[in-house]
């Protein structure tokens, strides 16, 4: 029996591994992206995996849900994706400019009034059994394919979030300690090991567009 | 359609031969990138560049496509959410005791902003040039979010940056008071007059 990575499309054979799937640990995440042994699906009768928490109900579409505003936050990463808009198109002045918009919104956000690992990872959670589900409807429903591609981007991304959340968890600084932490600097994917995949497991790009994050300034 | 060249740094072998193509000098620049004022979208450099690392690309971009409501709604909802993880995991990270801790935060709120980027990338802001970010920098400028706002730079890109579609007009209804004729206009100018029954502008009133 094979079992597919919902994330990375990693194959897991039984058969050449020789152990059984439902004999892994717990803790066992997938060997090239690091999603959670929940992420994968048996070969057979391939579905899109559950997600870990139930959606409350389909969502509705009355228009008696009213447009939200954009945060400040929202609005700060608005700008800093126009920014990056200039600098593709070799707009210095423009990007410093939204750069400095963005800055402006990022600082002006108000910190949250209650922080924790825990809530952090419910945010996680949140998205992805109900966030991520009635974008994707919607975006199914008006065939609005560029919004489909962000619903199968962000919510492996904000998979691979939530297993790390988990994993820090359950291991503490150990699964991290004298090793590299890289992100996709396209997509946003995590990845944690000495030397990131030769191409993003999320959106595909090649290694070099994974950046290192680097540890804090000594003081 | 007037097209200008680009070359990614990423790929190019350093062949030269745009260099040796270029009727205007303008492949040939310290900093690598082509200058746009000498540009004058011949085609030649990338024809000849054996790497394939000049791509044409119009001087305009088209009009984006349009963003159902139906779908910005859970959009909107989704981004604030992001936005929400991304401040908690920044402020996580400077409260964070271990080195391993703070750098896992740090990931994870890098992570959150380029994914929130990507959503309202989606959600009708892929191009600086758009109408939507143009009413929206219009809006800031008219209306600071607060005091403290940098009003000045808004101000500047829109200077800076051509909107590549016309700004959608805020069209009103206007009905004649004596005959019912409808005109529909952004505004009722003072010395109108009803095509139908020639009654004076106070005569209409604004249904829409």
């Amino acid at each position: 029996m094979k079992y597919i990575c919902s994330v990375c499309r990693y194959v897991y054979d039984e058969e050449k591994e020789g152990t059984p799937f439902s004999e892994l640990p717990e803790s066992w995440v997938c060997p090239l992206c690091g999603a959670a042994r929940s992420a994968f699906v048996p070969e057979e009768g391939e579905e899109r995996p559950a997600p870990a928490v139930k959606p409350a109900a389909a969502p509705v579409h009355e228009g008696d849900e009213e447009m939200k505003e954009l945060s400040f936050g929202a609005l700060a990463a608005l700008c800093s994706n126009l920014a990056r808009g200039c600098e593709k198109q070799y707009k210095a002045e423009e990007s410093a400019l939204f750069l400095k918009l963005a800055e402006y919104f990022t600082a002006a956000s108000p910190a949250p009034a209650r922080a924790g690992l825990e809530e952090l990872d419910g945010l996680f959670s949140a998205d992805l059994a109900a966030g991520y589900p009635a974008l994707r409807t919607a975006a199914d429903e008006e065939g609005d394919r560029g919004t489909a591609r962000i619903c199968v981007w962000g919510e492996k991304v904000t998979a691979i979030l939530h297993t790390l959340m988990q994993r820090y968890k359950r291991e503490g600084d150990a699964f991290l300690r004298d090793t590299r932490i890289w992100v996709c600097s396209i997509c946003g994917f995590v990845y944690v090991g000495d030397r990131p995949p030769a191409l993003c497991p999320v959106c595909k790009v090649p290694a070099w567009k994974l950046e290192e994050v680097e540890g804090r300034a000594s003081k | 359609m007037k097209m200008l060249a680009v070359r990614n740094l990423r790929l190019c072998t350093k062949d030269c031969l745009c260099l040796y193509v270029c009727p205007t000098g303008a492949t040939d620049t310290e900093d690598s990138i082509i200058d746009l004022s000498k540009c004058i979208g011949c085609g030649m450099c990338a024809d000849a560049c054996p790497s394939k690392a000049i791509s044409m690309v119009p001087e305009e971009y088209p009009p984006q496509q349009k963003k159902a409501e139906h779908v910005l709604t859970p959009s909107h909802t989704l981004a604030n959410n992001k936005a929400k993880a991304e401040g908690m995991a920044r402020l996580l990270a400077r409260e964070a005791e271990s080195g391993e801790l703070y750098r896992l935060l740090k990931a994870v709120e890098r992570s959150l902003r380029l994914v929130n980027e990507d959503l309202l990338r989606e959600s009708g802001y892929m191009l600086p040039q758009s109408a939507n970010t143009h009413e929206l920098l219009a809006s800031w400028v008219q209306e600071p979010p607060a005091p403290d706002f940098p009003v000045e730079a808004a101000k500047k890109l829109l200077e800076l940056l051509p909107c590549n579609e016309p700004l959608e007009k805020k069209m009103h209804k206007y009905r004649c008071t004596v005959c019912g004729y409808i005109h529909e206009a952004e505004e009722l100018p003072p010395d109108f007059s009803c095509p139908v029954c020639r009654q004076p502008a106070s005569a209409f009133e604004r249904i829409e």
